[in-house]
């Protein structure tokens, strides 16, 4: 009798053991060496905690990320936390849907205990929506100009071109018709493309200044101009295509390009041989632009954010903690990814020191401070379409004069942000 | 129980499987449509009823009638293309004496291969650097920017879909031709029509019901085009290969207004339909083979 009785606890107890296990679903970016990062972390917290079990997977694949989610909050099945959010996205997640937890509200003090332990205050504050902070940055990638160092020297070049004319002094010398063109222009045809073509340009040209300012389109200004004119002088010289073919830069059809950090280990493992002749430099600005000035980019600045459906926040937030307050972590991240950490410590840290060293990272970890991030708008999507339409396509088929194009597109913008 | 009642008990019976289906796969969705097309909603929370505005939205929508013309500009290319190359390819299959179903098989893989492959390889084949451009740029000293002039883009998206559909048109048509009896051609040679005038007169009449499938068919095709502009030139340039499909997707995913992407669909679906009753009211004839 006796015996049966223990049996019988035995069982029950057994069976709340198991059923006591939370499970976190948890989503990242479909990138190769993020993988690597957050499966050892994870694989990590869930052998020290078997309680609280994190469901890893990579976001689905779609035509982005964005749409991924969505399609998931629709059918109900969106994960609890997610990374891969850009600022936009976040708004609109956070203002149109209402879907996002504030991380200041729920988990208060601990937030900030982690903020501080982050060192990354100053870089919240570009992530500030209505008051509150949906997001727990992760990296920012200050957008950088590449140039194929041993091209230029073969050309007689020791450092590359700083300003527009010399970009097109250098395209006479270098272009073949239909072979050999100078640099890429256009990013493509996708809405996020923009950020890595006009948009860093005008931040180059501009010392950094919004596109959008007040709810209203302001780059049809000297700097948009500016900007417009080159890309289109590009195209009408047959100095740049739209149609590159695949790896240009690495394969020596075009001498530079705009480039995320993201493309390093890409080119050192495809192109060994390529990889040591990169030249870093901010992005090309006008002629105009004064030589001891600081040169602004675009920050492609990533974070995380937890969804409100999400069950057991406080576990959730007990992860996030304990992946983001140890510097450790964030030093394994710059080693698989080679994007700078969110934080505002990198060149005083001892822990990065030796990441310092490798220069095209301490290039990188430098031009942080000259990143800025998109404009906090809830639809990104749209305006950027609006860009890609009114603007860049014009420009690139030579379909309008760059006057004639900014107008119509901040025209256009502006009915779109009303 | 009477027998009547027995008879409709079983009736109802076998119905009802198919009754419960299109409850849930039809019925369900339909309702959901209609309530989503006269409101706002976002995913999440409950729909907020706006009455007409989304129609009203829709009549003052830009891109909405961009995407209408860009059908059109697609049916004008496609439906020639596609037209000619089948009636050939059933002309050609008639006459053939061997591997008949080995030409229809070659074909027929085109119709079944998967949309997104093929759209990778076409893209490929008519990148800027691709086999064509190269091949016309040694020879001539020119390359054609299929994928990225706003009109040729179109035109190239067209070709695509011909190349698919081809063998699938082409055996409606050929059973068409498989119906028409002997006699009639025999009859007509006896009465010294050449084969120009067989064709005019008595083959393309005579069609006339394989025909109308396949225009009815080509155009709800034009109609829910997706997969090649999603995958290859994604709605541009200049939106001129935007289709309805791509639009609706784009405006329930991206810009998250699924209320308004509904409504899109049923314009859509309106728009679709009238032209296919024109169609039918204008070529469809009676085919009687006595």
């Amino acid at each position: 009798m006796w015996k049966r009785v223990l049996l019988f606890m035995l069982v029950v107890l057994s069976v709340f053991a198991f059923a006591e296990v939370k499970k976190i679903v948890f989503w990242t970016a479909p990138n190769p060496n993020q993988e690597t990062f957050w499966k050892e972390l994870v694989e990590k917290w869930n052998a020290e905690h078997p309680d609280v079990q994190i469901e890893w997977s990579v976001i689905p694949a779609a035509g982005s990320s964005e749409e991924a989610i969505l399609n998931a909050i629709a059918a109900g099945n969106a994960p609890d936390i997610c990374t891969n959010i850009f600022s936009g996205f976040a708004a609109q997640l956070a203002e149109e849907l209402d879907v996002l937890v504030a991380f200041d509200e729920e988990f208060g003090e601990e937030f900030w205990k982690l903020v501080d332990a982050r060192k990354m205050r100053g870089i919240l504050e570009g992530w500030k929506l209505n008051g509150h902070y949906y997001v727990i940055p992760i990296y920012s990638n200050p957008m950088l100009f590449w140039w194929r160092g041993d091209l230029l020297k073969e050309l007689g070049y020791d450092k590359p071109p700083r300003t527009y004319s010399e970009i097109y002094e250098l395209a006479k010398k270098w272009v073949v018709p239909k072979e050999k063109y100078v640099i890429r222009a256009v990013a493509g045809r996708n809405w996020w493309d923009r950020w890595f073509d006009f948009i860093t340009f005008y931040y180059a040209a501009s010392g950094g200044k919004p596109y959008i300012e007040n709810g209203k389109a302001v780059f049809n200004n000297e700097y948009g101009k500016a900007v417009a004119e080159f890309i289109y002088t590009l195209f009408k010289n047959g100095w740049t295509a739209v149609d590159l073919g695949q790896d240009p830069f690495e394969n020596g059809t075009i001498l530079g390009q705009l480039m995320g950090p993201w493309h390093l280990n890409y080119t050192k493992e495809h192109y060994p041989e390529v990889y040591p002749h990169i030249v870093m430099t901010p992005p090309p600005v006008p002629d105009n632009y004064p030589e001891d000035k600081p040169i602004y980019t675009f920050a492609d600045t990533k974070g995380l954010v937890m969804f409100e459906h999400c069950k057991y926040k406080k576990e959730a937030f007990e992860f996030i903690k304990w992946v983001f307050s140890n510097a450790q972590n964030d030093a394994r991240w710059i080693e698989l990814t080679r994007m700078p950490p969110a934080r505002e410590d990198l060149g005083t840290n001892p822990v990065f020191a030796e990441y310092m060293k490798d220069p095209y990272f301490a290039k990188i970890a430098e031009a942080v401070a000259y990143a800025v991030p998109p404009a906090m708008i809830t639809n990104t999507i749209d305006v950027q379409n609006a860009m890609t339409t009114y603007l860049m396509e014009p420009l690139m088929y030579l379909k309008a004069t760059p006057e004639e194009a900014l107008k119509q597109a901040v025209k256009e913008i502006n009915a779109l942000l009303w | 129980m009477s027998l009547k009642r027995r008879e409709a008990r079983l009736g109802w019976g076998l119905v009802s499987i198919y009754l419960l289906y299109t409850a849930i796969f039809w019925g369900y969705p339909f309702v959901w449509m209609l309530i989503l097309a006269f409101s706002r909603w976002k995913f999440v929370g409950s729909p907020k009823f706006v009455g007409l505005q989304n129609f009203f939205r829709i009549f003052e929508d830009k891109i909405f009638w961009r995407v209408f013309l860009n059908t059109m500009n697609f049916l004008s290319y496609f439906i020639p293309m596609v037209f000619i190359a089948s009636i050939l390819f059933a002309i050609a299959l008639n006459r053939m004496k061997y591997f008949k179903t080995f030409v229809t098989l070659s074909f027929l893989v085109a119709y079944v291969s998967s949309g997104v492959a093929y759209s990778i390889m076409f893209q490929r084949i008519f990148s800027e650097t691709g086999p064509i451009n190269r091949f016309l740029y040694n020879a001539f000293g020119i390359t054609i920017p299929w994928f990225t002039d706003p009109q040729l883009a179109m035109l190239t998206i067209a070709i695509m879909v011909t190349w698919k559909f081809v063998g699938y048109y082409g055996l409606i048509l050929y059973s068409g031709l498989q119906a028409i009896p002997k006699s009639i051609f025999e009859a007509a040679e006896l009465d010294g029509a050449t084969s120009w005038v067989k064709f005019w007169k008595i083959t393309l009449p005579l069609l006339n019901p394989a025909i109308v499938t396949v225009l009815i068919l080509a155009v709800n095709l034009s109609f829910g085009i997706f997969t090649e502009p999603y995958m290859i030139t994604g709605g541009g340039p200049m939106n001129r290969t935007l289709t309805f499909m791509l639009y609706m997707y784009n405006t329930a995913f991206q810009r998250i207004n699924p209320s308004y992407a509904t409504t899109i669909a049923i314009m859509t679906a309106l728009i679709n339909f009238s032209i296919v009753i024109f169609i039918r009211k204008v070529i469809e004839k009676e085919v009687t083979v006595v």
